[in-house]
């Protein structure tokens, strides 16, 4: 992969993500409801706690000094002060991102797996039986909505047959004899959300590794491959699914990207401490600074999954100029 | 492409979450003692600091690891707490408080007439928070010795003995500059109360466990643990398997589900928050609401036609109180219990009748009432779109005004975009949304002053007399002569309505009574009451305790054995696939 390439890809997400920091910051100061009317909406606040509110979030100064205070602060790694909680942004967002990223990478590995493995299965076995149902499956827990699985999921494995906790991370305030103790309980807490979130994705990694695999399978190279004597195993194995991949290299990183958003309904349904709830408070609440930060980083991912994305494609298709 | 390892791992990971299920839910039985009370909420603090949160739970949680000098029992009188006993001098300006001996703050050193010196000043220093409005008009704190504290105010102090303030710890605080006071967050408070502060998982559970030396009784509930859920079925359906043992907050449909079972317990009160239907009764040009609700028949006319209990049935699922004074009936101390006439409640009748009188009649047959000039009576409806609820009593309203000839327009807005439209110039005419309130009633009676138009005032009413009865109930110390007062404020709001109550707002809480008891309702709440009693006086059961304690102890063996049993599954299903591709020849892994 030459050096270019990878030079030209990485030059194009610094400035998308500098297009993407103006419009954040520019897009939460043109919004209706006043964030300090919102705070101090409380019959014990004075007047002079209001003035003090304003200074703390230099709030009343113009627009291009408000903005420049807010770039000098990036660089310096500091995403500002919550309004809601008064606490640096940074150390919010830190606490709550690592829930998030252990519920999405486990649903994504889960998904991914499982989707590639349903999707080969299907794809070889075309018209049968097998792919009637994986197809089916998939379309079904597609288009079922995230909060409804996990609902359907609570009620019965958690508070039907006890099988698994209902809520939360861990169970709440209990000190563990060890720390293998500690993972099997975040475990046991894992799983049903986990489960809800790649039910959902991975109808969609199934139907397209898929289409992507029977598309392959018609190639003129795997006839003469099978001309040539291979076994139907070793010419899907070495040629047939590294090509297909590449779609699904794609679909995966754009789902990186958006699922960090996308876990909210997860994580309301099993009060899982995630970004996705954090992102909702600080919304109700008119926390510009918190949902800044929380956006800036959404999107800092969402351009990493792409940039990833490509260098990849780099990698794998020969094609491109790499 | 790694098919058949793939293959491999997706097994053996399904079988290892098979079996966690069956892994013990282990706990070291010595720190996790079976008297653990957990009690769901679906909110929880903003912050710990007295000087930055906002939030009930917060205040909720103070009352369990601060003390004040003086809290309430259950019918809602001043009791000391932390002030053993107090007097006022006559001319009701100089305030003796005597304090409790021997107590020691969660860290060992001694509590002293300093701290609550040190306290009072900063909150009244800082004016940022909750409390610190409460300590207005005091001049002066003096500690002629350790158990002694003398303030002197400059007015007379009505609610000097409802100040829940809560009592920090000087030798804490004081290494806390005075600009840091705004975002210092307290992580770690230290108090005098009955439970000490443990822990604050963000996002999952507050934790706390007894003050065995607390100088009021150690409580017998061993560690208080509240767990956080995002949404209040989740909540329930806990709180149904025994994940919890009580919630605070539940809605209304769960309340109707819990009645009917055994073993909880479950309570819709009314509180004192309540939902009213505010009014644009601005005086000043500048108002951008409709003139015509100045006059004081169309309001009267309005009351008389709002059918409460229908709005309280239909929007509230019946749980709540038809609302009448701005104080609300759960402060019994306060409330003015007016007449049906004074309260002007539900008569189509009378409210069509009033019109008629004062010459609103509907001249050109389109339903809709006009004045003499042919303005119609039509006034803008803004609702919040954040509560399903109060957006259901509104369009009820809407239909119960049009009954009587008064048309509105619906218009259902974000909770920020309303405030925007209330503070820009009085940009509306009517609107719903509620309010809480204090024990003592100068907080809510004060929002409706001409003091606090430009700050929390939404309805910009302004009345002189309204005003001074004001300012004389905050220096009438007698109860007698206070209550007076009080009671005549609301009697001139009930006349000039720039709110229209509709409902007092019920809390709605369930516990389970399988493994606790001495569940009392404190003026109708067992949790976010005036008091901690429910927390302080509820005892384990004594069978389940015992019970619980042997299953404990008895489960010592961890939960290892989940993770050697996995990987052993592991290598005996790659042991095995090895040597099947070992027999087929061409497929090796060196050609993966």
């Amino acid at each position: 992969m030459k050096l270019n390439y990878l030079i030209k890809k990485v030059t194009n997400a610094i400035i998308t993500l500098f297009f993407v920091l103006i419009i954040n910051y520019f897009l939460f100061r043109v919004m209706p409801g006043d964030p300090l009317a919102m705070m101090l909406r409380d019959p014990k606040a004075s007047p002079e706690s209001a003035e003090k509110l304003k200074q703390l979030f230099g709030l009343g100064e113009p627009w291009y000094i408000q903005f420049g205070l807010y770039i000098k602060q990036l660089s310096q790694g500091d995403l500002g002060m919550s309004f809601l909680f008064k606490q640096p942004v940074v150390e919010i967002i830190a606490i709550k991102i690592v829930p998030t990223l252990l519920l999405v990478g486990v649903a994504t590995i889960v998904s991914l797996i499982g989707g590639i493995f349903l999707g080969i299965l299907a794809a070889k076995n075309r018209g049968k039986k097998i792919d009637v149902l994986s197809l089916s499956f998939s379309l079904l827990s597609y288009s079922m909505p995230t909060f409804w699985i996990g609902v359907l999921l609570v009620a019965f494995l958690s508070v039907h047959l006890t099988l698994f906790p209902t809520s939360g991370m861990t169970t709440s305030g209990m000190v563990f004899a060890s720390s293998i103790d500690a993972t099997v309980d975040v475990a046991r807490h894992l799983f049903l959300p986990a489960l809800s979130l790649s039910l959902v994705l991975l109808g969609q990694y199934v139907l397209i590794m898929r289409n992507s695999l029977m598309d392959e399978l018609t190639e003129d190279y795997v006839q003469t491959a099978k001309a040539k004597g291979f076994s139907e195993k070793y010419i899907i194995r070495k040629h047939a699914i590294p090509n297909a991949m590449l779609p699904m290299v794609t679909v995966i990183s754009i789902n990186l990207g958006f699922m960090i958003a996308g876990a909210i309904e997860i994580e309301t349904v099993f009060s899982w401490p995630g970004i996705g709830r954090l992102m909702y408070e600080a919304l109700l609440n008119r926390d510009y600074p918190l949902l800044q930060g929380i956006f800036l980083i959404i999107s800092t991912c969402v351009i990493l999954a792409n940039l990833i994305a490509d260098v990849l494609y780099g990698y794998l298709d020969p094609r491109i100029n790499g | 492409m790694k098919n058949r390892l793939s293959y491999l791992i997706i097994v053996s990971i399904a079988l290892f979450m098979c079996f966690l299920p069956l892994a013990n839910n282990n706990v070291d039985a010595a720190s996790n003692p079976s008297n653990t009370l957990r009690v769901g909420w679906t909110s929880e603090p903003d912050s710990l600091s007295p000087f930055i949160s906002n939030r009930v739970s917060t205040f909720e949680l103070h009352l369990l690891f601060y003390d004040s000098l003086v809290t309430f029992d259950n019918d809602l009188k001043p009791v000391g707490r932390l002030a053993e006993s107090w007097k006022v001098s006559d001319d009701n300006l100089t305030w003796t408080f005597n304090l409790q001996k021997d107590v020691k703050w969660h860290d060992g050193e001694p509590f002293t007439s300093q701290d609550v010196k040190y306290s009072y000043e900063t909150f009244l220093e800082a004016n940022m928070g909750m409390y610190s409005d409460f300590l207005k008009g005091i001049t002066s704190i003096e500690t002629p010795d350790d158990l002694t504290v003398v303030i002197k105010t400059e007015k007379p102090k009505a609610n000097m003995l409802y100040v829940t303030a809560p009592i920090l710890p000087k030798h804490i605080w004081e290494e806390v500059k005075s600009d840091e006071l705004e975002t210092w967050p307290n992580e770690k408070p230290i108090g005098t109360g009955a439970f000490k502060f443990v822990e604050w998982k963000k996002g999952e559970f507050v934790k706390l466990e007894a003050n065995k030396e607390y100088f009021g009784g150690a409580p017998k509930v061993g560690e208080l643990i509240f767990p956080l859920y995002a949404n209040n079925d989740t909540m329930v359906q806990s709180l149904k398997i025994a994940e919890i043992d009580a919630a605070i907050n539940i809605n209304s449909n769960q309340v109707k589900l819990l009645e009917s079972e055994k073993d909880f317990k479950v309570l819709s009160n009314p509180t004192n928050a309540f939902t009213n239907l505010g009014i644009n009764t601005w005086e000043d040009k500048a108002s951008k609401g409709n003139p015509l609700l100045l006059n004081n028949d169309i309001k009267h006319a309005m009351s008389y036609a709002i059918d409460k209990q229908k709005i309280i049935d239909v929007a509230f699922s019946g749980q709540g109180k038809p609302g009448s004074t701005i104080v609300p009936s759960f402060l019994t101390d306060w409330h003015n219990e007016l007449s049906d006439e004074k309260n002007r409640s539900y008569n189509p009748d009378k409210a069509k009748a009033t019109l008629d009188e004062a010459g609103f009649t509907d001249r050109d047959g389109d339903g809709v009432r006009e004045d003499k000039d042919g303005k119609p009576l039509e006034f803008r409806l803004y609702l919040r779109s954040n509560s399903p609820e109060e957006v259901k009593a509104g369009q009820i309203l809407h239909v119960l005004l049009k009954d009587v000839g008064i048309n509105t327009n619906v218009e259902t807005i974000d909770d920020g975009v309303l405030g925007d439209r209330i503070y820009d110039n009085g940009d509306y005419d009517l609107f719903i949304w509620g309010w809480s309130t204090d024990i003592d009633p100068t907080t809510i009676l004060s929002i409706v002053s001409t003091d606090q138009i430009g700050n929390l005032s939404e309805t910009y009413y302004s009345n002189p007399k309204y005003d001074e009865l004001l300012a004389e109930q905050e220096v009438t110390v007698d109860f007698k002569e206070r209550q007076k007062i009080v009671y005549e404020m609301q009697n001139i709001l009930a006349e000039d309505l720039p709110y229209i109550i509709l409902m007092e707002e019920n809390a709605m809480q369930a516990v389970r009574t399988d493994k606790w008891k001495g569940w009392t309702p404190v003026q109708g709440a067992f949790f976010m009451a005036a008091n901690n009693f429910n927390y302080l006086n509820i005892e384990p059961i004594e069978e389940t305790l015992s019970v619980s304690a042997t299953t404990e102890s008895s489960e010592k063996s961890t939960n290892s054995w989940l993770i050697w049993g996995g990987i052993a599954v592991l290598i005996i299903i790659v042991a095995i696939a090895v040597r099947a591709r070992k027999r087929n020849g061409i497929d090796s892994f060196d050609n993966m």
